[in-house]
């Protein structure tokens, strides 16, 4: 009753629409720290999330935290713009072009089966720990889905718009600019997401095996501390900055594809 | 049996070439003032990769302003036929002729519109009538597709995706976007295919109000011989490439729906296509 007289208050239906995707982690926390205060379970292995938290609390009074989140996030973004940028520049050519799909795709798809992963001891015999090293491998991770999807997005544009474009006199720039490019956008953002899940775990492994700076370093540096709480720290943080990356992509795809009835805003 | 009866009856097809030629020379010099684009084909042929040619040798001489319906069988060549007329097709023989000279707009543009309505999915309904107009300022592209859109009704719909409207309101803001810049000449291919039958009477009245209005040619690709015999001025039946039956539709406007005159006519061309299966 009162719901409805006071409109300003959402209803319980949409409140418990907006936290239903949270009750599962919710109760896996309560379950876990449960567990851990009855001690069912070693806190030595696994501390509960209270201690986690109380490890992410001194971590962040001292900085220490926010200096290795930092490192971590200008070196997921500076690899991920020159990658992506790379992947999508190539894409858009391979695709409008005939002559440069003929001279790079064949190179670009021998290269890609390569698992990225497996150049790490080439790549620190050749930039040594740097964050030359971490650059090479996020952007080289990257490059790859954004390269495919941004090419199958341009091939897979309807021929018949591309054909009304050139009726109507739509000159090459503008036949790109307002029928080629919105038309590819939705492939593109596909493999936007997919290069964002590779981004995280490139810059994780890199960063585990050799830095002295950031996320990684920080979870294997604890670990030869034995302080496991700072190591399921970690842990988390990837967990919630995946969630973030998706969160700001379904952002974008909402304002860039609203014309889409598959991606307008509920 | 009743494709001979009808040939002898429209006399048009059975005459020789040189005849026709020059009937068609006459037509011409008569209706150089008329509004709207004429169009002269001169043993215009198109073949892909060197087999059968799907248009074959064809003359044909449209007078500016005149709707004309062209039917066949589906694989006659009328749609390459539209398709080559609007220079979407290079012919592999013969030429197209389009006759300005004389008339207000000797430039005016030719437009076609598909059984597809092709918008753009991502601009606006707007936008995508503007997409018909080149120069001008914005505010002037605007300002003429938001009267283009109130011309079929949808002036309501400006600011709405394409995506929110119904098959028969996106084949309309097409027409709106072909007839945003005043097209000489409009070429129509089988657009009101995909439409329900009673959307279909509303667009066919509406197409006929406009081309009255604004006095472009017509040119409307049909398998449907009633909506040719509502809506056009003369009728031509193509088979394999060539024109095997040219009628006049000599029924005053506005038509009435069921005219027994109408319904003889529809008859007979229908007779004229079910004969021609062999």
């Amino acid at each position: 009753m009162s719901a409805i007289s006071r409109p300003a208050l959402p209803s319980p239906a949409s409140v418990a629409r907006r936290l239903a995707p949270w009750l599962l982690p919710a109760a896996i926390l309560l379950g876990w720290q449960a567990a851990g205060s009855a001690g069912l379970v070693s806190t030595r292995l696994m501390p509960a999330p209270l201690d986690v938290a109380a490890a992410g609390w001194r971590l962040a009074e001292t900085g220490e935290l926010w200096t290795n989140l930092g490192v971590s996030f200008l070196r997921a973004a500076s690899g991920f713009l020159i990658g992506g940028g790379i992947g999508f520049a190539l894409g858009l050519a391979n695709g409008l072009s005939r002559l440069s799909d003929s001279l790079t795709d064949t190179t670009v798809q021998m290269i890609r089966n390569i698992p990225h992963l497996s150049l790490i001891p080439l790549v620190i015999l050749w930039f040594g720990i740097g964050e030359e090293a971490k650059l090479f491998l996020v952007a080289l991770g990257v490059f790859f889905p954004i390269y495919a999807n941004t090419l199958h997005g341009i091939r897979s544009v309807d021929p018949q718009l591309v054909e009304m474009g050139r009726i109507y006199g739509m000159s090459r720039p503008e036949l790109f600019w307002r029928v080629v490019l919105p038309g590819a956008l939705p492939s593109v953002f596909v493999g936007l997401r997919y290069a964002l899940g590779i981004m995280w775990l490139t810059l994780i492994v890199a960063e585990t095996i050799s830095a002295s700076s950031g996320l990684g370093y920080m979870a294997m540096q604890a670990r030869e501390f034995m302080l496991v709480d700072v190591v399921v720290l970690a842990i988390l943080i990837y967990a919630l900055l995946g969630k973030v990356a998706d969160l700001a992509t379904r952002r974008l795809e909402r304002a860039c594809l609203a014309w889409n009835p598959a991606y307008r805003a509920a | 049996m009743f494709a001979s009866t009808l040939r002898r009856f429209e006399g048009a097809p059975a005459a020789p070439a040189r005849l026709r030629r020059e009937a068609i020379d006459r037509e011409i010099a008569r209706d150089r003032a008329a509004p709207g684009l004429g169009l002269t084909l001169r043993g215009l042929s198109k073949s892909f990769d060197g087999g059968k040619p799907v248009i074959d040798g064809l003359d044909l001489h449209i007078p500016a302003g005149q709707f004309v319906a062209v039917v066949g069988r589906s694989g006659c060549g009328k749609s390459t036929l539209l398709r080559l007329i609007l220079g979407l097709e290079a012919p592999s023989a013969g030429r197209v002729a389009v006759e300005g000279e004389g008339t207000p707009r000797p430039d005016a543009p030719r437009r076609i519109m598909f059984q597809e309505p092709r918008l753009l999915p991502w601009a606006s309904v707007l936008d995508n009538v503007a997409v018909g107009l080149r120069g001008g300022t914005a505010a002037e592209r605007r300002a003429r597709a938001a009267s283009a859109l109130t011309e079929v009704g949808l002036a309501e719909k400006a600011e709405q995706w394409p995506a929110t409207l119904s098959g028969g309101q996106r084949q309309r803001v097409a027409l709106a976007r072909a007839l945003v810049s005043r097209p000489g000449m409009l070429a129509l291919d089988e657009p009101l295919g995909a439409l329900d039958a009673l959307t279909r009477i509303d667009m066919q009245a509406m197409i006929e109000r406009i081309w009255r209005a604004q006095g472009f040619t017509a040119l409307l690709v049909t398998h449907d011989v009633a909506e040719a015999v509502a809506l056009a001025d003369r009728i031509l039946v193509v088979e394999s490439g060539r024109i095997a039956l040219d009628v006049a539709v000599p029924v005053p406007r506005p038509r009435r729906r069921g005219d027994p005159e109408l319904a003889a006519l529809e008859g007979r061309i229908l007779d004229h296509l079910l004969d021609g299966r062999g």
